[in-house]
């Protein structure tokens, strides 16, 4: 009797959890996949089986030109919350002796976190703008006498507003992954006379690739469906995936929407199980 | 550790942290600094005159459109529902992955997939499925499981964390000196793992009070905070929108002060 | 002002009870009598009315009025005109009543989720302007034949089941206008330092990077139609209904114009405009009324140029749920007709827009707000504006004069055309190029 609750136990306690995503991500996406075969009739969509939606985003120069802005959105992204997130985390985990200002330092991280995306999103509008805090101060200081425009309502702004809000999502695992070091093992490194480049280049980077992959995914999971940061940092003038569905829910082609969420699920699991293959993450978990 | 004190290095990444946090938090001051005008403020710089004229006219609904107020009722209500239904489900999950089962794998990754699909799947495959199967979307509902979906794998992970340093022996001492499951699980488990579950609770609460995405087309006809602030943005012309920034910000660390006391609270309970 | 506004507040009051106990009258049936005013007023008070809209008359001052006058409750959202159609046709179970524009009504009735009003529960029918009910103003306007989805060619059912348009007017209405304007471009005389007098200055080098155009396919089509016609680069068979051929070349003209850097940003709201406007991102840009005034408001100089190739114009009204019946029914009608009794009407042509019934609007008017706003006449002292600030100072003329010069120059509507499927889809290549 004992024995079989031991062995029901486990599955009773995951039921809950297990429900949640089946009911709520395993069966909606599952609509999403049968609704984007469907067809479209000006205000509503009728089932069926059409691989027309397929066929318009295939053939569609504009699908080719989104996804690949989206790519240069995801690349440039990547790579500067990782530029700047290492060296901050690398700084937080080995040049801060005390745990207190470890701590203290770290909450002074994620404090901006804790506020509205979408808040801090716009607060770089009065900062940026053609009459902007940025523009005056050069202008003030002669570096140019008109004002830039690129600062807001471009790529720039997207990739500025995006890198802003998050950096936060590199910084943590690495952080994780980098205090999880060996300290003997950098004493070592360095007894054996490795210079400091060396033992960072030999020891230290290898040992936080898998704080760098997960920090990767999340910052590609949510550059590649971003649809608020692009339109309201772009002035609704760039192209991104997450972007061009929204505009077609809102235009009410449903099953348009859904043929390219199912495209835009399918590149993100690609480009993850990229990263996955690249570098082993499971220690982390 | 120390290894390296006050090496140039040092000074070089100190200025490198120092100009993040700069970065992180100088466009913030911006709006603080925006939000306190006076009745003629506008959304741009200069600042015309300094007052509180925005932030009360948030208070008094004196703005044209919107309705500040109840959305943020009904972010901070859904908020404490998924902080409690995530602590709930999130430690039934972890308790039951302590031992491996069969299909734990598969559950394992159906959790961490949750955080890999990107949320405008879910708010479009929820919206439809609603639709299709006849069903009004609602924040107390649809918004809900969208929100689960994001806060749970976050409360899985740190749940399996937890109990993998969890040291298993207390609570079999506890059972060898006869004290039943539930007993252990009250007097031995609950109490070690009470500064994780408020973290929990914590990252629940906030992932919920600020998630847009995944709410964005399943909230019904009524807005939650964030969907209202987005709102805002396209349908507010006056520094009542920044006064908006300043009033949520403090109220968020108003929130982190509380769950950083009730932290050190707990901290400190355990180690006695 | 405020005791004269009090007194018309009375006389409000009163006309509003005399018009519930009228209707309620009118509405006995044997199965059915009609219950007395005072029942009625006990029985709305609990109703809460939900409000779908934009940003244009979702607004906190009128939900209040309205609650007052009326004593039962309104909620109000202000959507992207996008999203308000999404929830009217997607999700009719969110909305009592939806605050919507004639050219979403191809797309709108036939989801079914509206309910045709009835004309004869809406006591100033007949003081509604022509342009809804038969399309013509006045002898030789040439909005008489404007193209474009029209609002006299949406505005009536054939009868009480269908959802099919009636070409003459019948009892069964789709949607109550109380709003509508002629928009044009909208420029800052300060930064611009000349004269605009034609849609082709939208593309003009000049200006290059300085200019926006809105991000709603039905309107900003139009809008490009009327650069493009101004500038010889195109000519239409019907601006309103264009042909697919005739949408893959103005598509192509646009995405030119973006990649030329033509333009600084698209916006979806009005008020978007506004802080493009103001914050001096954009100099040039095609805006509605009340954006023009918002930016007046703000102490900076615009200008809602008249042009030589006319107007674009709009209609909005309100349409009734499929779910609404019994006392939130009655409560739907009573503030239709609260709604064209004038208060709102004067309240938003402080705003530049017009009344679908002008002469009651006029009632809440002062004599000089009617002939600044309506007779194109110089201000004879200050205009305020619907919040309290300053819009114009005595001796100003409203640019375009008057409704007659304004409301007959238009040449086109917002539209939904036949090849509405295809529009958006070119409309969004644009967007994303």
């Amino acid at each position: 009797m004992l024995k079989s609750w031991k062995s029901v136990e486990p599955y009773l306690l995951v039921t809950p959890q297990t429900l949640v995503f089946l009911l709520f991500l395993v069966f909606p996406i599952a609509t999403i996949f049968i609704v984007s075969f469907w067809e479209f009739t000006g205000y509503s969509m009728t089932p069926g089986f059409t691989l027309e939606n397929y066929r318009n985003i295939f053939t569609s120069q504009v699908s080719l030109a989104t996804y690949l802005n989206t790519f240069k959105f995801v690349g440039l992204v990547w790579f500067f919350t990782l530029i700047i997130g290492f060296p901050v985390a690398y700084f937080l985990a080995f040049y801060i002796d005390s745990l207190r200002w470890q701590i203290i330092l770290f909450l002074v991280c994620t404090i901006p976190f804790w506020t509205s995306n979408i808040i801090r999103m716009i607060s770089w509008i009065p900062f940026l703008g053609r009459e902007g805090l940025l523009n005056k101060l050069l202008m003030g200081i002669g570096l140019t006498s008109q004002p830039i425009d690129i600062f807001l309502f471009s790529d720039f702004a997207v990739v500025l507003a995006m890198v802003h809000l998050y950096t936060l999502f590199m910084i943590v695992p690495i952080f994780n992954s980098l205090m999880r070091i060996d300290r003997n093992l950098i004493a070592a490194a360095e007894d054996t006379g490795a210079s400091g480049f060396q033992v960072f280049k030999e020891v230290i980077l290898p040992l936080s690739q898998p704080g760098i992959a997960i920090g990767s995914i999340f910052v590609v999971t949510l550059t590649m469906g971003e649809f608020v940061t692009v339109r309201l940092m772009s002035g609704g003038q760039a192209a991104s995936v997450g972007y061009l569905i929204r505009n077609q829910i809102g235009s009410l082609q449903y099953p348009l929407a859904a043929a390219n969420a199912i495209i835009l699920l399918i590149v993100t699991l690609a480009i993850i199980f990229g990263i996955l293959r690249t570098i082993d993450i499971r220690k982390e978990l | 550790m120390g290894l390296k004190k006050r090496s140039p290095t040092f000074y070089i990444l100190a200025a490198f942290f120092a100009l993040f946090v700069l970065f992180m938090y100088g466009p913030m001051f911006a709006i603080f600094t925006l939000s306190l005008q006076g009745q003629n403020g506008a959304l741009t710089f200069p600042v015309r005159s300094f007052g509180f004229y925005w932030i009360k006219s948030l208070f008094l609904q004196q703005q044209r459109i919107g309705d500040f107020g109840a959305a943020f009722q009904r972010s901070l209500l859904l908020g404490l529902i998924v902080m409690a239904l995530t602590v709930l489900i999130g430690l039934m999950a972890g308790l039951g992955f302590r031992r491996r089962f069969t299909g734990s794998r598969i559950i394992f990754y159906l959790t961490i997939s949750s955080l890999i699909v990107p949320s405008v799947l879910v708010s479009l495959g929820i919206g439809i499925a609603f639709s299709l199967l006849g069903i009004e979307t609602n924040w107390y509902s649809s918004g809900l499981a969208g929100h689960l979906t994001w806060t749970l794998p976050f409360a899985f992970l740190i749940m399996i964390g937890v109990f993998n340093r969890f040291n298993l022996s207390y609570e079999e001492a506890a059972r060898d000196l006869g004290a039943s499951e539930w007993q252990a699980f009250k007097e031995i488990i609950l109490p070690l793992i009470a500064p994780s579950l408020i973290g929990v609770a914590l990252f629940g609460f906030t992932l919920s009070y600020d998630e847009f995405t995944r709410t964005s087309l399943i909230s019904g006809g009524r807005n939650t905070l964030p969907l209202e602030i987005f709102g805002m943005t396209t349908n507010v012309t006056t520094p009542a929108l920044y006064a908006l920034g300043t009033v949520t910000t403090a109220f968020s660390f108003c929130i982190i002060g509380i769950a950083f006391a009730a932290f050190q609270f707990f901290s400190h309970r355990q180690q006695q | 002002m405020a005791n004269l506004t009090r007194r018309q507040l009375l006389r409000t009051g009163l006309a509003a009870g005399a018009m519930v106990t009228a209707t309620q009258c009118a509405r006995g049936t044997p199965n059915n009598p009609a219950p007395g005013p005072t029942v009625n007023t006990n029985q709305t008070k609990d109703v809460t009315l939900r409000f779908i809209g934009t940003g244009v008359s979702q607004i906190n001052e009128i939900r209040q009025k309205a609650e007052e006058d009326l004593g039962f409750k309104l909620e109000m959202r202000a959507l992207s005109t996008e999203e308000n159609n999404q929830i009217a046709i997607t999700q009719a179970g969110q909305y009592d009543v939806f605050d919507g524009e004639y050219f979403s009504l191809p797309l709108v009735v036939p989801s079914g989720n509206l309910q045709p009003v009835d004309v004869s529960r809406i006591t100033a029918f007949d003081q509604i302007v022509p342009i809804f009910t038969t399309g013509q103003l006045y002898d030789g306007a040439k909005v008489n034949s404007s193209q474009g989805t029209a609002p006299h060619r949406v505005m009536f059912l054939t009868d009480q089941e269908s959802t099919e348009f009636a070409p003459e007017p019948t009892n069964w209405a789709t949607l109550i206008p109380f709003q509508y304007n002629a928009d044009t471009l909208g420029y800052r005389p300060d930064l611009v330092g000349r004269e605009i007098t034609s849609w082709g200055e939208l593309f003009n080098e000049e200006f290059r990077g300085k200019t926006s155009i809105l991000d709603i396919p039905s309107i900003g089509i139009i809008d490009a139609a009327m650069v493009v016609e101004a500038l010889g680069l195109m000519t239409f068979g019907d601006k309103g209904n264009m042909t697919r051929e005739e949408l893959d070349q103005i598509t192509q003209i646009l995405i030119e114009q973006k990649r030329a850097g033509q333009f600084r940003a698209f916006w979806k709201t009005f008020d978007e405009s506004v802080n493009l406007m103001s914050s001096g991102e954009v100099v040039l840009q095609s805006m509605w009324s009340p954006a023009v005034t918002a930016v007046k408001a703000q102490g900076i100089e615009c200008i809602y140029a008249p042009l030589q190739e006319g107007y674009r114009a709009w209609g909005g009204g309100i349409g009734l749920s499929r779910n609404l019946s019994g006392i939130e029914l009655d409560a739907a009608y009573e503030y239709i007709n609260w709604m064209l009794d004038g208060w709102v009407g004067a309240f938003l042509g402080r705003q530049g827009y017009y009344s679908a019934a002008p002469e009651n609007a006029k009632k809440f008017m002062s004599q000089a707000e009617w002939d600044f706003w309506y007779e194109g006449k110089a201000a004879t002292e200050d205009m305020i504006d619907p919040f309290g600030t300053k819009l114009e100072s005595a001796g100003a003329v409203r640019d375009g004069g008057s409704f007659n010069d304004r409301m007959g120059n238009v040449v086109v509507w917002n539209s939904t055309m036949d090849e509405q499927t295809y529009l958006v889809q070119k409309w969004n290549e644009f967007v994303a190029a």
